[in-house]
């Protein structure tokens, strides 16, 4: 991990939610081309946290934050415009949220098409190859004018990914993607998760302690809004350093 | 204790409300069916083509008052429809909890309960006074402006129940919230909007009392939107008032023509509308 | 894939536009507000000459006449109260009724076409509703009901003849005819409402449809139901082109005669009658304060079941 650059540094990242101190002065770098999982019990602020890095915390009335995130060494949090940090850092949900009123196929390029000058078969071709490399093509290729919503939500998700991955984003950020998916759509998704760390960034928040043992290559425990520790996967459950990771891991809380 | 037992009462109950039910759809039907009767006779071709006769003559149509109102309600649905859904929009995905924001939903929700014949008003003073003629124009501002706040509730409504997961995937794309807000969340809403528009248009074709003073009436075509002009509704009540027999069936002619108008735009919107589950048992 | 970007737009640019769209979506509103405003204005300012003339005679005198100058409006204001409060008065239990037969005793087919009357009954024009009253109903009602009455109970004053067929007693029933749907969907929507968990309690106690829709399904609407009353109220007053129609038009009512049966005047039929032939500043001015009384009437009158159904909403229980 000390050879792989840091995607991106965190530095005194302190949230707050009215009077709420949802996180506390958090520092952490984030490697590149590698999936982090950010696990801990819930209302532990890992939602809070990762909405921070696409800025998507200040949207709700009442938040405050400070500290700095830095992408490649620019500060999202400041140093370039606000739909510029969504663009390069994207993010799944944890319940689908395709577009009910484009298609399959205009979901993907969404991002894009909405906001530009593109011509169909740029789109087209975009879309095809977005919705191949989550693995969803061969599924939805004769179904591509019906509505995002009309599909499984597995695939739905799938969907949101590739919507996501259409930007060409430098980070993804999950937050707990698999949570409303039945095991074989989460296993699915699992496989693509673990496939995507050659392309870009992953951070990906779950519930579910062995999901992260599963495919994530780093893990952040938080507990209370802190950062309580962040180290190679294999070392948070093989030998964790703080006790309180140990019982969260071995199930005694949250 | 009771005289007539509990089933008794029930059943007298239901019958009772049975009864007052039939009460309340009979002059329904009546109107309807009196409508249809009279009126069916009066429309044939030269009806609904031609000027109307010469008074005291028979024969002669209502054309002009059937171009006008298509006139008029064309040049109210400009003002009133475009108004009343940026108005809707920025009640719905502006403005959550902001003074303005309560200002302007206080005062949509007042004009929905302004009587029609005070927007004629407001606009005999406003345009008619200051131009000094009867103009088509004040009667298309007057009924813009009671589409505007049907129009404005129906847009918010229907983009307020638009699920905000939708609004934070396309925020996280880094879609610019102005086309989030028409090209994403309106166009989901747009069933709602539609059938907000429809309504209010069907609204208006019924309403005279804004024209009595507005747009008057006229005997010949339309000669341009700075002049009075005739319309189906206001046909109706000056030849209904008027005492002559060809007037009067006339007019049961254009009731006709506007029952048909209205009850259309209804049943169109039902039929576009989900529908809602009625009743307890 | 990098040259796909280049075809986006820059954010600052959309920077530029969030902001404009946004000026633009404050400037429509707070047309509509300031729309509102002049309203107002221009009704407070077009009635001072009346009111300056006059003072409160305008509202107390009970003497129109324009030539001479006199504006009393008093039988016009009451024909407005009196013909809506009786409209509504007689709306209340059938609107009450059709909506309890709705949704405790209809059948599911019946229910859908009676939805649809609801509605047709609100959106047939009150131009026609006038025209069915003046030419058909009128003389029915003279003949059937006002006449037999005046000849049997004519002594009592309200009942006195002679029978004119318009009359405030005409206008007053298709008043009522109109405010019908206003409450009844609104009170089937309330009644539809009632929490399940309620009403299958008290029926599975077995209480009687009628039973339960008493002692849960109105106390629970009560507030709700009270609100579209008010609606309804609202409604008549405004109301202009049936009134006009089939009132008769004339201040016989109620201070030459007192009967139901006489013609009236409201404020709306007044102003649909003379503001096209009013000349003079103050015959204007004078229609000018009629309607600036009946805005404020309708409006307090509909702000006060807002406020009912506002408070409601923020309750639970009854």
């Amino acid at each position: 991990m000390a050879n792989n650059i840091a995607k991106l540094d965190i530095q005194n990242l302190n949230a707050l939610f009215y009077e709420k101190h949802a996180l506390k002065n958090v520092n952490v770098k984030i490697p590149d081309k590698m999936v982090t999982a950010v696990i801990g019990p819930s209302g532990c602020g890992k939602s809070t946290f990762v909405r921070c890095i696409n800025r998507m915390h200040e949207l709700v009335p009442g938040a405050k934050v400070s500290g700095k995130v830095l992408l490649d060494g620019v500060d999202v949090y400041g140093g370039m415009d606000v739909m510029d940090v969504r663009r390069k850092i994207g993010m799944v949900f944890q319940k689908p949220n395709p577009f009910p009123n484009m298609s399959v196929a205009d979901n993907v390029v969404a991002g894009l098409k909405l906001v530009g000058t593109h011509s169909k078969k740029e789109l087209a071709e975009l879309a095809e190859e977005r919705l191949k490399s989550v693995g969803l093509w061969d599924e939805v290729k004769d179904e591509l004018k019906k509505s995002g919503a009309s599909l499984s939500g597995g695939q739905q998700q799938r969907l949101c990914i590739a919507r996501a991955l259409a930007m060409n984003p430098e980070v993804i950020l999950m937050d707990e993607p698999t949570s409303a998916l039945d095991p074989a759509s989460t296993a699915k998704l699992e496989e693509l998760v673990k496939k995507l760390k050659n392309e870009i960034s992953v951070v990906i928040i779950t519930h579910n302690v062995s999901q992260a043992a599963r495919i994530s290559d780093c893990t952040a425990f938080f507990y209370l809004g802190e950062l309580v520790e962040f180290d190679e996967t294999r070392n948070i459950f093989e030998h964790p350093k703080n006790p309180l990771t140990e019982r969260y891991i071995t199930g005694r809380f949250g | 204790m009771a005289i007539i037992s509990r089933r008794g009462k029930e059943r007298l109950i239901k019958y009772l409300c049975f009864l007052v039910t039939t009460v309340a759809v009979i002059p329904l039907l009546w109107i309807i069916g009196e409508v249809v009767v009279n009126g069916v006779s009066a429309i044939n071709l030269e009806f609904l083509t031609s000027l109307p006769a010469p008074f005291g003559e028979s024969g002669g149509g209502i054309g002009n008052a059937i171009l006008g109102t298509m006139i008029i309600n064309a040049m109210a649905c400009l003002f009133g429809i475009p108004v009343g859904i940026l108005t809707g929009m920025h009640l719905s995905e502006y403005d959550l909890t902001s003074r303005l924001g309560a200002v302007v939903r206080t005062v949509v929700e007042s004009l929905s309960g302004v009587p029609s014949i005070i927007f004629g008003i407001f606009a005999y003073s406003l345009i008619v006074l200051t131009v000094r003629h009867y103009t088509a124009i004040a009667a298309a501002f007057a009924l813009g402006l009671m589409m505007i706040p049907l129009v404005a509730k129906a847009t918010e409504e229907s983009m307020r129940v638009v699920s905000n997961d939708i609004r934070e995937a396309a925020t996280a794309l880094g879609i610019p919230k102005w086309i989030r807000t028409t090209k994403i969340v309106l166009s989901i809403a747009k069933g709602g909007v539609l059938t907000g528009c429809l309504l209010a248009f069907a609204r208006i074709s019924g309403e005279t009392a804004p024209l009595l003073f507005t747009s008057l009436f006229s005997f010949f075509w339309p000669t341009g939107i700075d002049q009075p002009m005739a319309s189906l509704q206001v046909l109706i009540y000056n030849y209904a008032m008027s005492g002559f027999e060809n007037w009067i069936l006339k007019a049961w002619g254009a009731s006709l023509l506007l029952v048909i108008i209205v009850v259309s735009i209804n049943v169109l919107v039902r039929s576009l509308t989900k529908p809602k589950y009625k009743g307890g048992a | 894939m990098d040259m796909l970007f280049m075809k986006t737009k820059s954010s600052r640019f959309f920077n530029i536009q969030d902001s404009l769209f946004k000026y633009v979506l404050i400037g429509f509103s707070i047309l509509v507000v300031l729309l509102f405003v002049i309203l107002f204005y221009m009704l407070i300012d077009r009635s001072i000459p009346s009111f300056s003339a006059n003072g409160l005679n305008s509202i107390t005198g009970t003497v129109w006449d324009s030539e001479k100058g006199l504006f009393g409006a008093l039988p016009a204001i009451a024909g407005t109260l009196i013909s809506a409060l009786i409209a509504t008065l007689i709306a209340i239990p059938i609107s009450l009724g059709m909506a309890i037969y709705f949704t405790e005793y209809a059948p599911q087919r019946i229910r859908s076409v009676l939805s649809l009357f609801i509605d047709m009954l609100a959106a047939i024009p009150s131009v026609i509703y006038g025209i069915w009253g003046l030419w058909v109903i009128s003389p029915i009602v003279k003949t059937y009901i006002q006449q037999p009455i005046v000849g049997s109970i004519g002594f009592i004053p309200i009942f006195a003849g002679p029978a004119y067929g318009l009359s405030i007693f005409l206008a007053s029933m298709i008043l009522a005819i109109m405010v019908v749907p206003i409450i009844s969907s609104l009170s089937i929507e309330l009644l539809s409402s009632t929490p399940s968990s309620l009403r299958e309690g008290l029926i599975s106690l077995g209480a009687t449809k009628w039973e339960t829709v008493r002692h849960v399904g109105i106390p629970f609407a009560r507030l709700g139901i009270f609100a579209a009353i008010i609606l309804g109220l609202g409604r008549a007053l405004g109301e202009t082109m049936v009134v006009t129609m089939a009132i008769g038009n004339s201040y016989i009512w109620p201070f030459q005669s007192p009967s139901m049966f006489a013609p009236a005047t409201t404020i709306t039929s007044k102003i649909a009658s003379e503001l096209y032939e009013a000349t003079s500043t103050l015959h204007i001015s004078s229609l000018m304060e009629l309607a600036l009384i009946l805005l404020v009437v309708t409006i307090l009158i509909n702000s006060v079941s807002r406020v009912i159904i506002n408070r409601r909403s923020k309750r639970e229980y009854f």
